[in-house]
């Protein structure tokens, strides 16, 4: 089959793979339809994270069924189907108990050593173990295109925004407005908080966030800071959403956050550190809450529900559709940010 | 009249220091350099952070100049906040230790200590309420 494969920091390159096979009588093979780049998979496309070379990346994709192993009850060849980004067994305490990306046998697909070295779903076919656990069924009512959310980002934001237990009133300031950060923005208005504002440098993102009614903030025009103080009586947000992943965005965060308030810190974080005045965090009482890495599959049916109602609709993160061929310009384009969500079709 | 802040600005203040002895009781044991941050604000005329070193050393104040990022990063202590934060201090709206610890100010550097010079850092601020200060947002709007 044909997969993107990692060559090498800033590389990537579509080539012949061998097929995925059942490995344990738990495993599917799904025909992935859709796949998606990801945020997180640049760590791997810049060699932040280990990849060896001719690893297959990615890890969101949405697929019809091919083969299940013996031990797969929940479905069969020809379901439509997301796959979790994060794979979990489903038996361990963890798993019991809805934390599923805590699971003590976590992996994920396409992150390499990192993930158990399970090959990623930019490929025609994709192993995913468990199925059971790691699938989700789609409803015909659900294109492929918005569906293929539901098993990584729109899953991050809505658990994102049960973590921070938004109460009415509450004002929120989203820092990033990447497609994590913009679906953020867009389940924060299924809440009972007040007013949103997302701070971002891109024009194109700016004016997105405002169709959501949210207050864009220009971070290269006004300094974030002073716009949420201005607007929040010198308080700061009660809540702020850390949507990108990097010190820089992390201390903006609490920058933004009024003394009490929440900063809910969804970003992807791995070997970076900040200092940490310890006497000023405490005596501003602030509630830093790191999401991890989302536990999918407690929150993936809420993500899906809310794509049939229609209150989410991650649509209009979506700036490009390619071919799997075109997978290495699809990277060039995402790591230049000239791409919000790329969506990869084998 | 000196603009906040220029090296005209921080050498008028560096003398004003050096004539106080409050300041200089307040901070006889205090040794250190202080590097501040004006954090760009570009819809008030700041479009650039803008870095300034004082030189602190037992009760005066050595040197006090603008200086660049990477120079001023080597202080023994950093202390950031907008351009419009740094008004409020030198207005006399925002307490400067309070600030730092409502995080309004950000601190690197061993915040204890700072807070144990809090008479000293008091009568800094109040010295800068004496010299003649020209702020960059307020500054005239050249025409032509």
């Amino acid at each position: 089959m044909r997969a993107v494969t990692y060559r090498g920091p800033g590389r990537v390159e579509v080539a012949e793979v061998d097929d995925p096979s059942i490995e344990d009588p738990g495993d599917a093979i799904v025909r992935v339809r859709v796949a998606a780049i990801c945020g997180s998979d640049l760590h791997f496309f810049h060699g932040k994270a280990p990849l060896e070379v001719g690893d297959v990346m990615g890890h969101e994709a949405v697929g019809i069924v091919e083969a299940v192993g013996d031990d797969v009850s929940g479905f069969l060849p020809g379901d439509r189907v997301v796959a979790a980004f994060a794979i979990a067994c489903g038996a361990c305490w963890f798993c019991a108990h809805g934390e599923t990306a805590l699971c003590e046998d976590a992996r994920s697909l396409g992150t390499g050593i990192f993930g158990g070295s399970l090959a990623g779903a930019q490929a025609e076919l994709v192993r995913v173990p468990v199925a059971d656990v790691n699938l989700l069924a789609v409803p015909d009512g659900i294109d492929d295109e918005r569906a293929v959310f539901v098993g990584d980002v729109l899953s991050t934001a809505v658990h994102a925004v049960e973590r921070a237990e938004l109460r009415g009133g509450e004002t929120v300031a989203v820092v990033g407005a990447g497609p994590v950060g913009w679906l953020l923005a867009q389940a924060v208005r299924r809440s009972p908080a007040a007013q949103t504002f997302v701070v971002d440098v891109e024009p194109s993102r700016l004016a997105s966030v405002e169709g959501l009614g949210a207050v864009a903030i220009d971070a290269s025009a006004v300094n974030p800071h002073v716009a949420v103080h201005d607007r929040t009586g010198d308080r700061g947000a009660d809540v702020v959403f850390e949507a990108v992943g990097s010190p820089a965005a992390f201390e903006r965060a609490l920058d933004l956050v009024r003394r009490g308030g929440r900063v809910v810190v969804v970003g992807m974080y791995a070997g970076e550190t900040v200092p940490m005045q310890l006497g000023v965090w405490w005596s501003r009482a602030l509630d830093v809450r790191f999401t991890g890495v989302c536990p999918v599959h407690a929150v993936w049916e809420r993500a899906l529900a809310a794509l049939l109602d229609g209150s989410l609709d991650p649509s209009p993160v979506i700036s490009h559709r390619m071919g799997l061929a075109h997978a290495s310009e699809a990277y060039e384009l995402f790591a230049r940010r000239e791409a919000s969500k790329v969506l990869l079709r084998p | 009249m000196a603009v906040f802040p220029s090296d005209d600005w921080l050498s008028i203040y560096r003398d004003l220091i050096n004539a106080s002895a409050d300041y200089r009781d307040a901070a006889a044991t205090w040794e250190g350099d202080i590097a501040f941050v004006f954090e760009a604000e570009p819809d008030r005329g700041v479009p650039e952070d803008l870095w300034a070193v004082l030189d602190l050393w037992h009760g005066a104040c050595r040197t006090g100049r603008i200086v660049d990022a990477d120079e001023a990063a080597r202080s023994a202590y950093v202390i950031r906040a907008p351009y419009s934060r740094w008004k409020d201090v030198l207005n006399g709206e925002l307490d400067p230790v309070k600030g730092m610890m409502q995080g309004k100010l950000k601190v690197q550097g061993d915040l204890a200590t700072i807070v144990r010079y809090v008479r000293a850092a008091n009568e800094l601020v109040h010295l800068t309420t004496q010299v003649p200060t020209e702020f960059l947002d307020e500054r005239p709007v050249a025409s032509g």
